[in-house]
C-alpha cells in the first residue's frame, strides 16, 4: 500500500513535471523515495539550462565540509515562479531537502530549499519540476 | 509604408478577416476563431511521446539500427512489456551507458523536437509557417508558397538536414505539410526509434478551437518500417501569457525563452557533475 502510494505520488510529480522540463532520463541512479536534509552555506549557483545546479557546503558531524550539489528545473520555469540568479547568494545559510544519488555520492535532486526564516522556496511540488 | 495607407490596409484586412471568420469559423462555446490562423505559443499537451504507441513491423535493417540506439527514457530494459512495443521498454539504468545524441546537445531533429512538450511559437507569414522552439532555441520553416518538397537529384544534392525540408499547403481548413531529407542520426523520439534518410513525414494541423490545435502525423520509411507509422491525435494547447511572463516582461523580449542546450552546460557541467557520478558503481 505504502509502495503503491509512493508510486502514485511520484507518478503525479512526473506528470506535473512533463510539460516544461522533460529532457533527461536519469535511469535508476537517484533514490526518489529517500530524502536527505542538508544544512549548509551556498557555495555555487549555476543558473543555466537545461537545469539549474546549486551547490552548498555542508559540515558533517566531524566538522568535515562536504560540497553537495542538487539539480533543479530550468531557468525559464524557475523565472516564471519569480526566482532569479540572485535568489540564493553565496555564503547564505540554507537547508536543502533532496532526493540523493542511490550510490551515496553527495548529489541529489531538489525537493525544496528552506531559508533561515523558515520560508520554503524552489519546491519541486510547486513550480520547480525536475525531470 | 506610409502610416495612413497602412491604417487603411489594416482596416480593410480586419474587415476581410471578420468576413472570413463570420463565414468560415466554427463557433464554439469558447468563442470564434480563424481556422486558418495557427499563430500563437503552444505546448503539446496530449498524445504519445512518439508518433504513436502502434509501431509498425520493422525491417531487419530498421531493427538493427534501433538496437544500436541506447535510450535513457522509457521503461527499463528487462521490465515486463505489458502489451507495449519492446522499443518502449529498453531504457538503460545508468544514463552514461546510453547514447542519446541529445544528451551531448546534438539537435533533437524532426520530429523529436516537435514531440517535446516545451513551448513552441507558430508564426504565420507570407508563404511560410515558422515554428520557433524554446528547447534548442531553433526554428523549422514550413513552406506554403506553392513549392514542392525537393525530390530526386535535387534532394540528393541538398543532402540530409536535422530538420529536413518541409512544404505543403491548406487542404480545406487543415494545413498539410510534407517533410523529406531528414538526417538519420537524429532519433524519431526519446525512445530511440530510428528513421532513415528516406523517411517521409506528413503532418496535418487542424485548429479545433481558440486555444487548441490537433496534429495527425504519419511517417513512411520503407527502409526501416514495413508499413507507414500512423500517429495518434496530438493536441497543442495555447500557453497562457502569464506562463511566458518573467519579472514583468512578456517572454523576456521574445515569445519563447532561451532553452539552449550548450555543451558547456550539458556535457561539461551536468553530465560531469551529476549524471555520471550518480551512475558510478551501479550495475
Amino acid at each position: 500500500m505504502t509502495k503503491s502510494l509512493a508510486f502514485l505520488v511520484l507518478a503525479a510529480v512526473l506528470v506535473a513535471a512533463a510539460p516544461l522540463a522533460a529532457h533527461h532520463g536519469r535511469g535508476a541512479t537517484f533514490d526518489m523515495k529517500k530524502r536527505v536534509t542538508l544544512k549548509g552555506v551556498v557555495s555555487q549557483v549555476k543558473w543555466q539550462n537545461p537545469h539549474v545546479l546549486i551547490f552548498i557546503d555542508v559540515k558533517d558531524d566531524t566538522g568535515k565540509v562536504v560540497t553537495w550539489g542538487f539539480e533543479n528545473s530550468n531557468v525559464h520555469t524557475l523565472a516564471t515562479q519569480g526566482y532569479n540568479r540572485n535568489t540564493l547568494k553565496l555564503g547564505q545559510e540554507v537547508t536543502a531537502v533532496v532526493n540523493p544519488a542511490a550510490n551515496g555520492e553527495p548529489i541529489g535532486i531538489i525537493v525544496k530549499v528552506i531559508l533561515a526564516d523558515g520560508k520554503e522556496i524552489m519546491s519541486r511540488e510547486r513550480g520547480n519540476p525536475v525531470d | 509604408m506610409p502610416i495612413q495607407s497602412a491604417r487603411i490596409q489594416s482596416v480593410v484586412s480586419l474587415g476581410a478577416i471578420a468576413a472570413v471568420v463570420a463565414i468560415a469559423s466554427p463557433v464554439t462555446a469558447q468563442g470564434q476563431f480563424d481556422p486558418r490562423d495557427l499563430s500563437g505559443i503552444w505546448s503539446i499537451t496530449s498524445g504519445h511521446r512518439s508518433i504513436s504507441a502502434n509501431v509498425p513491423p520493422m525491417t531487419p535493417e530498421g531493427e538493427a539500427r534501433m538496437n544500436a540506439n541506447k535510450p535513457t527514457r522509457g521503461r527499463f530494459l528487462g521490465e515486463p512489456l505489458n502489451g507495449d512495443h519492446p522499443g518502449f521498454v529498453r531504457a538503460v539504468r545508468i544514463p552514461a551507458q546510453g547514447n542519446d545524441p541529445a544528451h551531448k546537445c546534438n539537435p533533437n531533429g524532426f520530429p523529436r523536437l516537435l514531440l517535446d512538450p516545451e513551448p513552441v511559437e507558430f508564426v504565420q507569414t507570407e508563404g511560410r509557417l515558422l515554428q520557433l522552439f524554446q528547447w534548442e532555441r531553433t526554428l523549422r520553416e514550413l513552406w506554403m508558397d506553392g513549392r514542392p518538397v525537393p525530390s530526386g537529384e535535387n534532394l540528393d544534392n541538398l543532402g540530409p538536414a536535422w530538420y529536413g525540408h518541409t512544404a505543403g499547403g491548406w487542404d480545406g481548413n487543415t494545413l498539410v505539410m510534407t517533410t523529406v531529407g531528414l538526417d538519420d542520426r537524429a532519433w524519431i523520439d526519446i525512445f530511440g526509434f530510428p528513421k532513415s534518410t528516406e523517411a517521409r513525414f506528413e503532418e496535418r494541423y487542424t485548429r479545433t478551437g481558440p486555444d487548441t490545435i490537433e496534429l495527425r502525423m504519419t511517417m513512411t520509411d520503407p527502409k526501416y518500417y514495413k508499413q507507414p507509422w500512423v500517429g495518434d491525435v496530438k493536441k497543442f494547447t495555447r500557453v497562457k501569457r502569464d506562463e511566458t511572463t518573467f519579472f514583468g516582461w512578456y517572454g523576456l523580449f521574445a515569445g519563447v525563452t532561451e532553452g539552449i542546450c550548450a555543451p558547456m552546460n550539458e556535457v561539461d557541467s551536468y553530465n560531469t557533475l551529476f549524471r555520471d557520478p550518480a551512475g558510478k558503481g551501479a550495475k
